[in-house]
């Protein structure tokens, strides 16, 4: 059963100089106990959807969708307010720059307390605090935390950028959520911290069958880490599949690209040459290609190319480009 | 956001340029400059456009209502004091007294305090701290009670005024620039100007001054208000422009005695105070916002 | 927090030293001889002045001078009044505890009105009710002090008689004088009329605190709108949203204590702000405190007195900016860190 089904979302951005699709017609599914990796550039719009799936999204900007579907329920018929509590009850997120996410003057410890929900806590009155506070004892040992005393009485910025990701992961796990939403969680930290932090995703999806949607622009992380892959270009969907199969058939163009692109592609290349990359850069969003959005900068574009592709799905591998790189496979 | 130049017909404006239209957009700001540049004009060309001497005292027209009151005379359109003179003729040079020299105490302070605050930015160690601790024991002292305090070694009188206000804004011309150049100075772009081998008044002059400009005037405007109230309520304490001269707050003051019976004599300089420091205000937030439009976009 | 408090202990040292050596130095600016102006006996008989030079040590040199200046200070000696020639120390303990009343309730307005309209006006940033209460702080921060004095004296006491204009109580009350503060000495005192007394008093303080705390509130709205944006816009609140609180248990745990912890220094530098104002309005009210003292004095040249008044303000608006630092020390686990002098 799908948990998340997402058709045609798009997101306007409106302006003084008029609006702005900063989304346009992005598909998305997700399976239980799947890892999805969302990929793209900054700038292309993956952030924004998935403060839109979570709904934090202010005033300004406005979503549209064929599809919204979670656990096959309409989310889109129902007000915001009933949307917002379910969506708040299964779906979690974690953010970029852990430290800055914490409140700063309070202690972790209370702001783990105030994660905790309400009803997961039996018992009288007296002892909903006691219990609270072993809820969250419970909850920093699940994200490998051993020495939680120190850990309570602590202020954010007096701890690493690594446990406070492992302290947001806590936060997200109080409510028990079905997805877990990562949004570039190990962009600010080294490399060994890295592979803590994926290694503690990874075990929390095979032990707790959580989903996980991990966006990131690090496309070497994201193979190694997921499942399946969705790429995504300057707010529009490019391709989507199995890990296996985006990395060793890509269809797209973009994602070739991105693949070439990579250091362990180019070992073959001499030394002093220069990597393989698309010319010029991703558009602004004052002035943004129509139709295909890749088209400036495509190798094999063609006049074709100014209207917008339909998605063509094989066997499970979806892309949307006239003229793909299916029959080099 | 700075990018390459792709489309032909694309212009960049300067970062001036950009503040300027984006301060012209606010419809609030350009009243506020409009007014602004009204008593500007005013203040300069009040001599020529007075109907009669602001001086000059007629016995026969004593405490005139203003012209719409049933009891008045439109050839004295807002009426008279208690000595027969004619209240827009007083008001019109009161703004050459109370704006125009607000408009100048604000220059002298500022080239002063622009100065020393630049010096002071480039010191380090003991001496800086010692400047530093000092200027913050000034600015301790609320600006009024040190005007006052000027007035009272100085003695009353307009000049002194002057002075005893340019001394209260000097110090925060001070704390200004030279925090906004320490800012600046630990910043990489002087830092790179500093390793071609360029010295600190260079780097003053072309690095950081262009870039600190924004913020020297956004204390203009904030001390141009200030100063206007100042005139005002050192007028009003009698010990600034002292009586026969037509400074609004000394107006104010004159016409207390006869409240009740001539109120006019009294709201009329207020609001005229009002409206300056009004007009300053809005020039200055329309300064601060146009700066916070172009930062977000 | 020691090294916080032996720094703030050691600035606080430093400047008094300043204030001190400034209102010395001011008994050689102003005209008149330089002993009168220390000692403020105008009349003294030669005798007298040999006294007194003894006292005050002019025959020596200047630093010495100075050294029995701080000692006579701290002795309590502030000198005699020019034009009353009563202890200066005796007037300025009358008169200090009434202003301290008047600004810290006018501090105390202008902050519960102040701070909540600016946190309703970024809250609702872009709607309507924003412009509506930035065109009331841009207004209200314009009015000159004492015009609006003389306005809402001749609507409040004059044409409704809601309020009185002039004095801190009615004369007909007579209260004795035990802190010096008027509302401790009324709930102290054992007249059969203390529940009047305390409401006539407050009467009194009603309009002059309100037409102080105007223009500080004005300043107020637009600090408290300025720092509760900075923090909406933080990465923080996004990330309380979506763990679940509803919008206005993020705003009330969350963001308005960070948005306070950005104000309270700032709330201690208009401090100085307000005790401007006060002085204008005292004068204005007739009320009796120490800026309306100091002004009375500049009028009739006693430069004994000013430079005493002068002395004990800055004390005073120094001693609240060195409590506000604490305050915010306090609140704010990050300020305890490292900060050299400003």
């Amino acid at each position: 059963m799908n948990l998340l089904d997402i058709r045609n979302l798009s997101i306007e951005l409106k302006t003084k100089q008029g609006s702005i699709l900063a989304v346009d017609r992005v598909s998305l599914t997700m399976k239980e106990g799947e890892v999805r990796g969302l990929v793209g550039e900054s700038g292309s719009g993956k952030s924004i959807l998935a403060q839109a799936i979570t709904g934090i999204l202010d005033d300004r900007w406005e979503v549209h969708a064929d599809r919204f579907h979670w656990k096959n329920q309409d989310l889109l018929r129902l007000s915001p307010q009933e949307r917002k509590s379910i969506i708040a009850k299964d779906i979690a997120m974690i953010f970029q720059e852990p430290i800055a996410c914490l409140d700063p003057t309070t202690t972790v410890g209370e702001q783990l307390e105030e994660a905790v929900p309400n009803d997961q806590l039996t018992g009288y009155f007296w002892q909903k605090n006691k219990q609270r506070k072993l809820a969250v004892i419970n909850l920093l040992h699940k994200v490998g935390i051993k020495n939680h005393d120190k850990c309570y009485r602590s202020f954010p910025h007096q701890l690493t950028e690594a446990f406070c990701q492992r302290v947001m992961i806590a936060i997200a796990l109080a409510r028990q959520p079905l997805l877990l939403i990562a949004d570039e969680p190990t962009a600010a930290m080294e490399s060994t911290n890295q592979g803590q932090i994926f290694r503690l995703l990874a075990s929390l999806n095979q032990l707790k069958n959580m989903s996980i949607l991990l966006i990131s622009h690090d496309l070497e992380n994201v193979t190694h880490w997921t499942n399946t892959i969705t790429v995504m270009y300057s707010g529009q969907f490019v391709e989507a599949g199995t890990t296996e199969q985006i990395f060793n058939s890509p269809y797209h163009p973009y994602t070739k690209a991105l693949l070439d692109s990579s250091p362990k592609a180019n070992i073959e290349l001499p030394p002093k040459s220069r990597l393989t990359t698309l010319p010029g850069s991703i558009p602004v969003l004052q002035h943004l290609p129509i139709g295909c959005r890749l088209g400036p900068r495509c190798p094999r574009a063609q006049q074709i190319c100014v209207k917008a592709p339909k998605t063509t799905n094989y066997h499970g591998h979806q892309v949307n480009c006239h003229y793909s790189l299916k029959e080099n496979y | 956001m700075a990018r390459d130049k792709i489309y032909s017909e694309e212009e960049f404006p300067s970062p001036l340029q950009q503040l300027w239209s984006s301060f012209r957009q606010t419809n609030v700001a350009m009243l506020g400059f409009y007014g602004y540049l009204f008593l500007t004009a005013l203040a300069i060309l009040s001599p020529v456009f007075t109907p009669y001497n602001s001086m000059e005292s007629n016995l026969d027209v004593l405490l005139l209502p203003p012209a719409w009151d049933s009891h008045g005379d439109v050839s004295y359109l807002l009426g008279t004091d208690s000595l027969g003179r004619d209240m827009l003729s007083r008001l019109m040079h009161g703004a050459s007294l109370t704006f125009g020299l607000s408009f100048i105490v604000v220059i002298i302070s500022l080239g002063v305090g622009v100065l020393f605050g630049s010096v002071s930015a480039l010191t380090h160690g003991v001496k800086s701290s010692i400047f530093n601790h000092f200027l913050d024991v000034i600015l301790s002292i609320p600006t009024l009670l040190l005007a006052i305090i000027i007035v009272a070694i100085l003695g009353p009188g307009l000049s002194n005024t002057l002075w005893a206000i340019v001394m209260t804004l000097i110090p925060q011309f001070i704390h200004v620039t030279h925090n906004a150049v320490k800012e600046e100075f630990s910043k990489d772009y002087v830092l790179a100007s500093r390793l071609d081998g360029a010295s600190s008044w260079r780097i003053l002059q072309y690095s950081v001054f262009p870039n600190i400009v924004e913020k020297i005037i956004n204390q203009a405007t904030l001390a141009q208000s200030a100063a206007i109230l100042d005139i005002a309520a050192l007028g009003f304490l009698r010990l600034g422009a002292q009586s026969p001269l037509s400074e609004w707050g000394a107006m104010l003051f004159s016409g207390l005695d006869l409240f009740y019976i001539a109120p006019w004599t009294v709201y009329l300089p207020g609001l005229a105070i009002l409206f300056a420091v009004l007009t300053t205000n809005l020039v200055g937030e329309g300064l601060r916002h146009a700066v916070k439009m172009r930062k977000e976009n | 927090m020691l090294m916080f408090t032996l720094r703030r202990l050691s600035l606080f040292f430093f400047t008094m030293l300043l204030l001190s050596i400034l209102s010395f130095s001011l008994s050689y600016f102003f005209p008149g001889d330089v002993l009168v102006n220390l000692s403020g006996e105008v009349n003294a008989s030669p005798e007298r002045l040999v006294l007194l030079a003894d006292q005050y040590k002019t025959n020596g040199s200047i630093i010495n001078q100075y050294i029995h200046y701080v000692t006579n200070i701290l002795q309590g000696n502030l000198g005699v009044s020019m034009s009353s020639q009563l202890p200066n120390s005796d007037e300025i303990a009358n008169f200090l505890p009434a202003t301290i009343e008047l600004s810290i309730t006018a501090l105390v307005i202008s902050m519960f009105i102040g701070i909540p309209l600016g946190f309703i006006a970024a809250i609702f940033h872009r709607r309507k009710i924003d412009d509506i209460i930035l065109s009331f702080a841009i207004i209200g921060y314009s009015i000159p002090v004492f015009w609006l004095g003389l306005f809402v004296i001749l609507i409040f006491s004059i044409q409704l008689a809601w309020f009185p204009s002039a004095g801190n109580i009615s004369l007909l009350f007579e209260i004795k004088q035990l802190t010096g503060f008027l509302f401790v000495d009324i709930l102290f005192s054992d007249s059969p009329y203390k529940w009047q007394a305390f409401t006539n008093a407050f009467s009194h303080i009603v309009l002059p605190a309100s037409v102080i705390a105007l223009a500080p509130a004005t300043v107020f709205i637009r600090l408290a709108r300025t720092a509760m944006m900075e923090v909406l816009d933080t990465n923080f609140i996004q990330a309380a949203k979506t763990k679940g609180l509803t919008f206005t248990q993020v705003i009330y745990r969350h963001a308005i204590r960070n948005a306070l912890i950005k104000m309270v220094l700032h709330i201690g530098l208009q401090f100085a702000n307000l005790i401007t104002f006060a002085m204008i309005t005292e004068v204005i009210f007739s009320w009796p405190g120490i800026g309306r003292w100091l002004i009375v004095s500049i009028y009739q040249r006693d430069y004994t007195a000013i430079q005493s008044g002068l002395l004990v303000l800055s004390s005073f608006i120094f001693i609240v900016h060195i409590i506000t630092d604490f305050i915010y020390a306090a609140l704010n686990p990050l300020a305890r860190e490292n900060k050299h002098g400003t």
